[in-house]
């Protein structure tokens, strides 16, 4: 089932135009002054809409106009939004069945911990004689008894037991609203990281649009659960521009969280259409198939493709349930299945074993795993761990320049270029808490080319390489220079000639 | 037509003096009561202020009134007297110079105590501060530092750093450099209320500026200064702490609460928060294991 959102629109020059008779003839001139002002004010108000990716302007026209068809019906706009059941986002306020009504009053047994329910809230009726017979509206919820006071009385009480949705997308809607106030800037109208703040910033804003989130608490293979966004977003990402939003209320924050999921499988939904459809029907390779079909009919073989034959083979493939749709569907029930998985209990990393003693026997081991050829953290954290390893040259090497440091040879998923942590500034993007630092290890960074060790590592040495990292801003020798006090090289040499 | 001008012009002063004395009660001429001591003192030099300027700005305006009814009356037929030419009066000049300088001049002496105990070092109310610190058992030497709390404002939020626990629990001094025993926290600042408390105010980037509406505390954060801030929170509840300083185009979203906690709260609340940084995510399964 899916369920339209009408949100009200931005449109101020709607407003100014429903002015106009009111103004008499003399104030044309003023009119004109503020249709103008008007004019350079909104012109960045037109049309909210999702921005298509890149790939997306590669592909035939026709397979473009499939992706948007797609998305418009499961997604719609950020302004009419359609929620799609299939997808696991918490969408309303809450679910609930009815156990006492008379025509006025319905007390609700609510399914969950729900947001909080206000005047204006709309009951959604989803079985008994009341479905498809229109809405209810909420005068006065009284949240200890879960009555709710409907603002028109309904002609037949609703007997106990049906089930009603409460504030349908309402959660979506909110958490919508939050974003464009405090995401939106730099996040983006689709997620794509890539808001008009987004230009000023380094590292750039996520990119929801994988459905990767660097800083979790999960396994390896797991996305990020609710609790890992919930804490990005109530603590920030210091050293990067993420701030703290710590003033959000539970409610709020949720509600960003959801439509953030959202956007993200939006994303993502597009993102995998346009990859599976890029193979065959992108302009280039379009251009290939008809000119390998041209040579085929040059050799005299009857059997070639041409420019419309593709285009007829997309519509019918299109129009196969058994082709595209179910395409379609698997590409959904993997990604629905992977967020599901990941908010499972099973999902979160659990060490087996408490943190070792933060001790010099610790450190040194840690430091010991470090360097070791082995796990190779020197080859991109430096053997001093300032992050200057030589895989962040060896692969792009600028030479003209010669700077190694900042002439990145790594890149994320996302296509830019990475640095790997400098470990002496104490400063740790996804949390300082041991947790935190044993996820980074354990399960790696996700999206990025930090590895995950955890199934080369007992726990033991996992706390013992956490351990070193938290000691290298403290350390004031660096790391390789065998921790001894640096000796005269000149004093050094006279003794082994004594020996 | 002139006479509707006289009484126009007379009729502002009134109005002036009517605004100034409901102000204060109207709570038009500050963000709220004061919650501090300092911010009562500071408060009452804002009214002195008021005072002044309304005095002044009356003034002013009766002397306008009274030259724009004369002159009126002037103009009317039949009428000979004549102008007072008073361009280039020597005593006139000398009084309109030394009456306000010496308005100015006794502000800035009157304001002084108030000043130096917010801004000047020396005379910062250092012995109820160290008591504090006495009462929360803090181990310390007299040189260590009688800051409490680091705050380093950043685009666009403010980072907080506490001293942490020894082994045997007891509250360390704030060194300069982190340590590996310190606690953090992001907007979101607790200090103990009822006793004047000091953080110590940096900046990471650029110029942000510290501001507790409620207590009356503006200070700028300057790029490579560590300064020291005092306040005294006169009830144990949370106050809006905002960025005052227009610190890039973020500068809305440096919202912060800073809570004013009990001696007790505050320990309780830096335990929480050591608990919570050394979390390493096995508790939970040990918890399973006791049920």
């Amino acid at each position: 089932m899916r369920t339209f959102i009408h949100d009200q629109k931005v449109s101020a020059g709607m407003e100014a135009a429903s002015m106009a008779p009111a103004i008499s003839r003399s104030g044309f001139r003023c009119l004109v002054g503020i249709f103008c002002l008007g004019l350079t004010l909104f012109s960045g108000c037109g049309k909210l809409d999702f921005t298509p990716r890149e790939e997306f302007s590669r592909l035939e026209p026709y397979a473009q106009n499939y992706v948007s068809t797609v998305l418009k019906e499961y997604y719609g706009t950020p302004t009419e939004m359609v929620v799609w059941d299939r997808l696991p986002v918490k969408k309303h306020l809450s679910t609930g069945k009815v156990t006492e009504a008379t025509d006025h009053q319905v007390v609700l047994e609510l399914s969950e911990p729900h947001q909080e329910i206000t005047s204006g809230t709309e009951l959604l009726w989803t079985s008994g004689p009341l479905k498809n017979q229109g809405s209810s509206w909420i005068r006065n919820w009284d949240e200890k008894t879960h009555t709710a006071t409907l603002v028109t009385a309904l002609k037949d009480p609703p007997e106990a037991g049906t089930t009603v949705v409460v504030g349908p997308g309402q959660v979506l809607v909110r958490g919508r609203h939050l974003y464009a106030v405090h995401c939106q800037h730099c996040h983006g109208v689709s997620g794509d990281g890539n808001g008009p703040t987004a230009e000023y910033l380094n590292p750039l804003p996520r990119d929801y649009r994988k459905g990767v989130f660097k800083f979790t608490l999960t396994q390896a293979q797991e996305r990020a659960s609710r609790e890992d966004l919930a804490r990005t977003v109530e603590e920030g990402i210091p050293g990067t521009y993420m701030p703290s939003f710590k003033l959000l209320t539970p409610d709020e924050s949720e509600s960003i969280i959801e439509y953030v999921l959202w956007l993200s499988m939006r994303g993502e939904t597009e993102y995998q259409l346009v990859r599976f459809l890029s193979d065959d029907y992108s302009k280039e390779s379009v251009a290939e198939r008809v000119k390998d079909g041209l040579e085929k009919k040059k050799a005299g073989e009857t059997d070639y493709e041409t420019y419309a034959s593709i285009r007829e083979d997309f519509v019918t493939a299109v129009n196969d349930p058994e082709d595209m749709q179910s395409e379609l569907d698997s590409m959904i029930e993997l990604m629905v299945s992977r967020w599901t998985s990941s908010q499972t209990p099973e999902a979160r990393l659990a060490p087996q074993e408490n943190r070792v003693a933060y001790d010099a026997r610790s450190i040194a081991h840690g430091r010991e795993l470090y360097l070791s050829k082995d796990l190779n953290c020197v080859a991109c954290h430096g053997d001093a761990g300032y992050g200057d390893g030589p895989q962040t040259y060896s692969i792009t090497k600028d030479l003209e320049t010669g700077k190694e440091n900042v002439e990145p040879g790594l890149y994320d998923a996302w296509g830019h270029p990475i640095q790997p942590r400098n470990l002496h500034t104490g400063i740790y993007r996804g949390g300082r808490r041991p947790i935190d630092l044993y996820s980074r290890v354990h399960a790696g960074i996700k999206g990025t080319p930090m590895p995950a060790f955890g199934a080369k590592l007992k726990d033991q040495d996992i706390w013992d390489i956490v351990n070193f990292i938290y000691s290298v801003p403290f350390q004031t020798e660096q790391a390789g220079s065998g921790m001894q006090k640096a000796e005269d090289p000149a004093s050094a040499e006279k003794e082994v000639a004594i020996k | 037509m002139k006479w509707f001008w006289c009484v126009f012009f007379a009729f502002w002063p009134l109005v002036a003096v009517v605004l100034c004395a409901i102000a204060p009660s109207m709570g038009w001429w500050l963000p709220g009561p004061a919650a501090s001591p300092l911010g009562h003192r500071i408060d009452d030099l804002f009214y002195m202020i008021l005072v002044i300027t309304t005095i002044t700005f009356v003034g002013t305006q009766v002397g306008l009134a009274y030259v724009l009814f004369t002159g009126a009356r002037r103009t009317d037929p039949d009428v000979q007297e004549k102008t007072w030419f008073s361009h280039g009066s020597h005593e006139l000049e000398v009084i309109w110079s030394t009456v306000p300088a010496l308005v100015l001049l006794f502000i800035a002496l009157y304001q002084l105590n108030v000043w130096a105990e917010y801004r000047v070092k020396d005379a910062f109310p250092k012995k109820d501060m160290e008591s504090v610190l006495a009462r929360l058992h803090q181990k310390r030497t007299a040189r260590d530092s009688i800051a409490l709390a680091e705050v380093t404002a950043r685009q666009f939020e403010w980072r907080i750093r506490y001293p942490g626990f020894d082994a045997e629990g007891n509250l360390l001094p704030l060194q300069e450099d982190p340590q590996p025993t310190d606690l953090y926290a992001v907007n979101d600042l607790h200090l103990p209320a009822n006793a004047p408390v000091m953080i110590n105010l940096k900046t990471q980037d650029v110029q942000h500026s510290f501001f507790l509406p409620d207590l009356r505390v503006k200070q700028d954060a300057v790029p490579g200064l560590v300064i020291p801030v005092w306040f005294e929170a006169e009830h144990i509840r949370s106050y809006p702490l905002l960025c005052a300083e227009l610190c890039g185009w973020g500068h809305y979203k440096m919202k912060a609460r800073f809570v004013a906690e009990s001696d007790a709260g505050f320990l309780n609340y830096l335990r929480n928060l050591h608990s919570q940084q050394n979390y390493d995510g096995v508790q939970q399964k040990a918890d399973d294991g006791d049920e």
